[in-house]
C-alpha cells in the first residue's frame, strides 16, 4: 500500500481547517488568516471565498448527499464557516458567494461548528432541515439553513471548548472547562452533566453512540459511557490530548497527547487495564484521523511526519510521507480513498491510498 | 545573551486611570514594523491603534480544586493558542490588565501550559502607578499591592502631581515592597522603550543590576562595637546621660523609632579574635544565633557577661547601668538590639573607646504586607536537593509567596540555572555559560510573611558540602 501526492497548493497562512463536501467532489480549507479556499477533488481551484475578517477558525458542510430538489443541483451543500468576528457564514459552493450571514451575540468568537448528522433527520432529503450547532464564546446555539437562530442553549459556566454530536443525531455533547453537558436536540433540556476538573480541548464519539470522550488539558483521556453510567480516566500522556479519533466499528480509539501516537482497545469493557498500540514518531503527535469506514489511521507529528497505519497488523506502519512543516489538520474523503493534509504554513496535500 | 527564541510577552497592569493604554501606545508606535499582538481588557480605557487586537474576557481556571495558586487565565490561554496558528511569528504580545486584575493568574498562564511555555516567554510585568493615588488604592484592596509585588518594572507616573519630597518616600515604599523591580519616574509614561520591553524582568538575566543594599541581609541587631578590654570589671550604661558625657556611641538617627519596648534593650557580648573581616563576620553570624536564642533578663545592677546568651536589659526611661565582668583580656564585641547611645566605662570611670562600630539594617517590621528578601550565597547546589526543598517550599508557603527568581550555580553545570515562579509554580531551566563570571547564588522572593532566616537555612541546606 501507497500514499502518493496528488496534488498541493498554498494557502496564505496556516491551515486551520479542512472539510469535505459529502459527496467528495470539494474540498474547503480554511486559511487562521480568514480566506477560505474551494478546491475539486483534482486540484483545481474552484473558488477564494472571503472568510471572516481577523481570521476563521471552523468550517462545516451539510452532511449528506442532497438529491435534486428545486434549485439546488446535486452535491450543493451548505459550507457554513465561523471566525474571530463573531459571525456564521454559509457559502454556496458552486457560485462561491455568501448566502447567509448571522452575527452571534453576545460577540465572540465562533470555534466550533457542527451540523447535525443527517440520520438524526427525517428529511434529510430536504436541504432547508439542517441544523447548525455554532459555539460562540460560552453559548450554544443551532441555526437553520436561512441563517436564523432556531435556539439558544443556557450559557455554559466557562467558554465552549469542544462540540460533538451524538452520532444518531439526539443529542449533543459540549465541552468546557469543568466538564460536559450534554443536551437533548429536539426538546433542549440538558440529559447529563459530566464534571471533570480541567479544561477539554477535544470530544468525540464513537460511531456507535456507546462512548463519549474527552482529551483533556491534565494530560489525560476520559471516557464516559453514557448507557451504562460508567467512566474511564486514562492518565500518563505527556501533554495535554487535543487528538482523538474512532475507528468506524468503535473499537480502537486514537490519542495524541505524546510521541506515540496511544491506540486504545474500545471493545466490550473497554480499555482500562488493556495495553494500548503504541504508533511511533519521533516528535509529538499533532493529528490522528481513522478512516470512515475503513480501517486505516492516518498521524502527523512535529517532526512534519504524516504516517499511514493498519493498527492492527504486526507490522502496523504502512506509510511515510514527509511534509515541509508539520501538519495542522488531517481529513480524509467520504470515500476513504484521499487523505487532506493542512500545514501550519499554510501547505494543502492531497494523498492518495494505492494498493 | 541567551538563545531565547520564545515570543516575548509584556503585561501591563496598574489602576484604571494610571495610564496603562498610554504606555501601551508608546510601545506599539515605538517600534514600527514589529508585528504585535495586543491582547487588551474588555474595558480598555482608550483606543489602541493597532491591526492586531484582542479582547480577553478575564477567565479564570482554577486547576485544582480552587487552589489560587493554580489558577490560570483560560482566556489568555485560548488567545495565545490561537495567535500560534499563524505561519508568521509574531514580534511581540503585549497584554494589558483591568486595574483590578491579580496578576497572578496571568503570570501562572505562561507556566502551566507547556506549549504556552514552550512558544512565549513572559518578558516583564510593568506596572503603571499613579504617583497621586496609589497610596490610597493601597488601602482600598490588595489589587494594588499585588501588582506592585509581581512587577518586574514599576512607572511611577503622574510625577509633576506630587511633590520631590512625598515622591521619595513612595518610591521607598515600593521600593520596600518589590525590591527587585526597577522604579522609574515618568510623566505621561514617556521613557525610553528598552526600560520595559526586552528587560528580561522575569529570568533575572540582570540579577547583578539588583540594587545592592536589597541583598545585604536583615540582622536582628543595628550596631555593634569592638572594644579592647583588660581582665576586669567595666560599668555598660546604657541611654543618655547627664552633659559631659562624649565620645560614646550616640544613636545614629535621631528621630529614630524604636521596636518593642523602650524599657528594654537586648545585647550580646561576644568575644571577636581580630578586626579583620573574616573574624567580624564569623561574630555577626554567631550574633544572629545568639539573638534567635532565649534571653537572659537582667536587672539594673546585675553582671552582664560575655558569652553567647542574649542578655536582655531592663531599663528605666531608656536608662540603665550594668557591671561588666571581663574574665580575659581580649576583644569583645557588643551587640545591641537598637542603635540607642551606649557607653563603656573602666572601674576608675573613664570612658573605654571602642574600635571598630558597625551599623546593620535592621529587620523592619513589617508594616507592609508586602516585602522582599534577596539573598546571595557562595557555593554550588545540590541540583536535587534544591528541587526538593524549593518544591516543597513552594507547596507549603506557595499561597504567600508571588514570586521567586534566582540565578543559582549548581554543581556538575557550566551554565547558570535560572529559575522562576510564581506561587506555587516554577519553571528551572539552565542558560548561559558562567563564562567568566564568578558563580555565585542570587535569590529574590517577594511575598507577605516572609521569614529571611528559614530561607537561607533552607537554601544553606541545598549547598554541596
Amino acid at each position: 500500500m501507497n500514499l502518493t501526492k496528488t496534488w498541493v497548493a498554498q494557502l496564505d497562512d496556516y491551515v486551520i481547517d479542512l472539510a469535505w463536501s459529502p459527496a467528495g467532489r470539494v474540498l474547503a480549507s480554511a486559511s487562521a488568516a480568514g480566506p477560505v479556499t474551494l478546491f475539486a477533488a483534482s486540484g483545481a481551484r474552484l473558488h477564494t471565498l472571503p472568510g471572516h475578517a481577523d481570521g476563521t477558525n471552523a468550517l462545516a458542510w451539510t452532511p449528506g448527499v442532497i438529491v435534486d430538489s428545486g434549485d439546488r443541483k446535486p452535491d450543493s451543500p451548505i459550507l457554513a464557516s465561523g471566525g474571530q468576528d463573531g459571525r456564521v457564514r454559509f457559502w454556496d459552493a458552486n457560485t462561491g458567494r455568501q448566502t447567509v450571514e448571522t452575527e452571534m451575540a453576545p460577540a465572540a468568537w465562533v470555534e466550533h461548528l457542527a451540523w447535525r448528522p443527517a440520520a438524526a433527520n427525517p428529511k434529510s432529503h430536504d436541504p432547508n432541515s439542517n441544523l447548525l450547532a455554532a459555539a460562540a464564546g460560552r453559548r450554544l446555539s443551532f441555526l437553520s439553513t436561512d441563517g436564523s437562530i432556531a435556539h439558544t442553549f443556557t450559557d455554559a459556566p466557562k467558554t465552549l471548548s469542544a462540540l460533538a454530536w451524538h452520532p444518531r443525531g439526539g443529542a449533543i455533547a459540549v465541552a468546557y472547562f469543568g466538564g460536559v453537558c450534554l443536551w437533548d436536540a429536539d426538546d433542549f433540556h440538558a440529559r447529563r452533566e459530566y464534571t471533570y476538573g480541567s479544561a477539554i480541548p477535544a470530544l468525540v464519539w464513537s460511531p456507535d453512540g456507546r462512548w463519549l470522550v474527552a482529551g483533556a488539558q491534565d494530560n489525560a483521556v476520559h471516557l464516559w459511557l453514557p448507557e451504562e453510567d460508567q467512566e474511564f480516566h486514562m492518565s500518563g500522556y505527556e501533554t495535554k490530548v487535543r487528538e482523538l479519533s474512532f475507528s468506524h466499528d468503535s473499537r480502537w480509539l486514537a490519542t495524541g497527547g505524546a510521541r506515540d501516537a496511544c491506540v486504545w482497545d474500545c471493545s466490550g469493557t473497554g480499555p482500562e487495564g488493556r495495553e494500548p498500540l503504541a504508533l511511533p514518531h519521533a516528535d509529538r503527535v499533532c493529528a490522528v484521523a481513522f478512516q470512515h469506514s475503513h480501517g486505516l489511521l492516518a498521524t502527523a507529528a512535529n517532526d512534519n511526519e504524516v504516517e499511514l497505519w493498519s493498527p492492527t497488523r504486526q507490522q502496523p506502519l504502512v506509510a511515510t510521507v514527509r511534509l515541509t512543516a508539520p501538519a495542522s489538520k488531517l481529513a480524509w474523503s467520504p470515500d476513504d480513498t484521499l487523505l487532506a493534509v493542512g500545514s501550519q504554513k499554510g501547505g494543502v496535500l492531497v494523498l492518495k491510498v494505492e494498493n | 545573551m541567551s538563545a531565547d527564541t520564545r515570543i516575548p510577552v509584556t503585561v501591563l497592569t496598574g489602576f484604571l486611570g494610571a495610564g496603562k493604554t498610554t504606555l501601551l501606545n508608546r510601545i506599539l508606535t515605538g517600534q514600527p514594523g514589529r508585528k504585535i499582538a495586543v491582547i487588551e481588557n474588555e474595558f480598555g480605557e482608550v483606543g489602541v491603534d493597532n491591526q492586531l487586537v484582542i479582547q480577553a474576557d478575564e477567565e479564570i481556571f482554577a486547576m485544582n480544586n480552587g487552589c489560587l495558586c493554580c489558577t490560570v487565565r483560560g482566556d489568555l490561554l485560548r488567545i495565545l493558542g490561537r495567535l500560534l496558528k499563524r505561519k508568521d511569528r509574531l514580534d511581540g504580545v503585549l497584554i494589558e490588565t483591568t486595574g483590578l486584575a491579580n496578576p497572578g493568574p496571568v503570570a501562572q498562564t505562561f507556566f502551566s501550559d507547556p506549549e504556552i511555555r514552550d512558544a512565549y516567554r513572559l518578558d516583564s510585568i510593568v506596572t503603571v502607578a499613579d504617583a497621586r493615588h496609589i497610596a490610597q488604592h493601597f488601602d482600598d484592596g490588595r489589587e494594588t499591592k499585588e501588582q506592585i509585588a509581581f512587577a518586574d518594572v514599576i512607572l511611577l507616573n503622574k510625577t509633576d502631581l506630587l511633590g520631590a519630597a512625598d515622591l521619595d518616600r513612595l518610591e521607598a515604599r515600593l521600593h520596600r515592597m518589590n525590591t527587585a523591580a526597577r522604579i522609574h519616574r515618568t510623566r505621561n509614561c514617556d521613557l525610553p522603550l528598552d526600560r520595559v520591553l526586552d528587560v528580561g524582568g522575569f529570568n533575572l538575566s540582570r540579577a547583578t543590576d539588583l540594587d545592592p543594599r536589597f541583598l545585604e541581609p536583615e540582622y536582628p541587631f543595628e550596631w555593634a562595637g569592638v572594644y579592647e578590654l583588660a581582665a576586669g570589671t567595666y560599668q555598660l550604661c546604657i541611654g543618655h546621660h547627664s552633659a559631659g558625657q562624649q565620645n560614646g556611641h550616640e544613636s545614629g538617627e535621631d528621630a529614630h523609632h524604636h521596636h518593642g519596648d523602650e524599657d528594654e534593650l537586648e545585647v550580646a557580648l561576644l568575644p571577636v579574635k581580630s578586626l579583620d573581616a573574616i573574624d567580624l563576620a564569623a561574630a555577626r553570624d554567631l550574633a544572629v544565633q545568639v539573638f534567635s536564642d532565649w534571653e537572659k533578663r537582667v536587672k539594673p545592677g546585675e553582671a552582664v557577661t560575655p558569652g553567647a546568651t542574649l542578655q536582655r536589659l531592663q531599663l528605666a526611661d531608656g536608662h540603665g547601668d550594668f557591671p561588666v565582668t571581663i574574665p580575659a583580656t581580649g576583644r569583645y564585641m557588643l551587640f545591641t538590639a537598637h542603635d540607642v547611645p551606649t557607653h563603656l566605662h573602666a572601674a576608675d570611670q573613664s570612658l573605654i573607646r571602642y574600635v571598630h562600630d558597625q551599623t546593620y539594617r535592621h529587620e523592619h517590621s513589617h508594616d507592609e504586607e508586602v516585602s522582599s528578601v534577596g539573598i546571595t550565597m557562595p557555593g554550588e547546589f545540590d541540583a536535587k536537593r534544591l528541587n526538593d526543598w524549593i518544591g516543597g517550599l513552594l507547596a507549603k508557603k506557595g499561597q504567600d509567596i508571588f514570586r521567586c527568581k534566582g540565578v543559582l550555580a549548581v554543581r556538575g553545570s557550566d551554565k547558570r540555572l535560572v529559575f522562576q515562579g510564581v506561587h506555587m509554580t516554577f519553571d528551572a531551566k539552565f542558560d548561559q555559560p558562567w563564562g567568566n563570571a564568578p558563580r555565585a547564588n542570587i535569590f529574590v522572593f517577594i511575598g507577605r510573611n516572609l521569614n529571611r532566616e528559614e530561607l537561607i537555612n533552607g537554601f544553606r541546606q541545598c549547598l554541596v558540602n
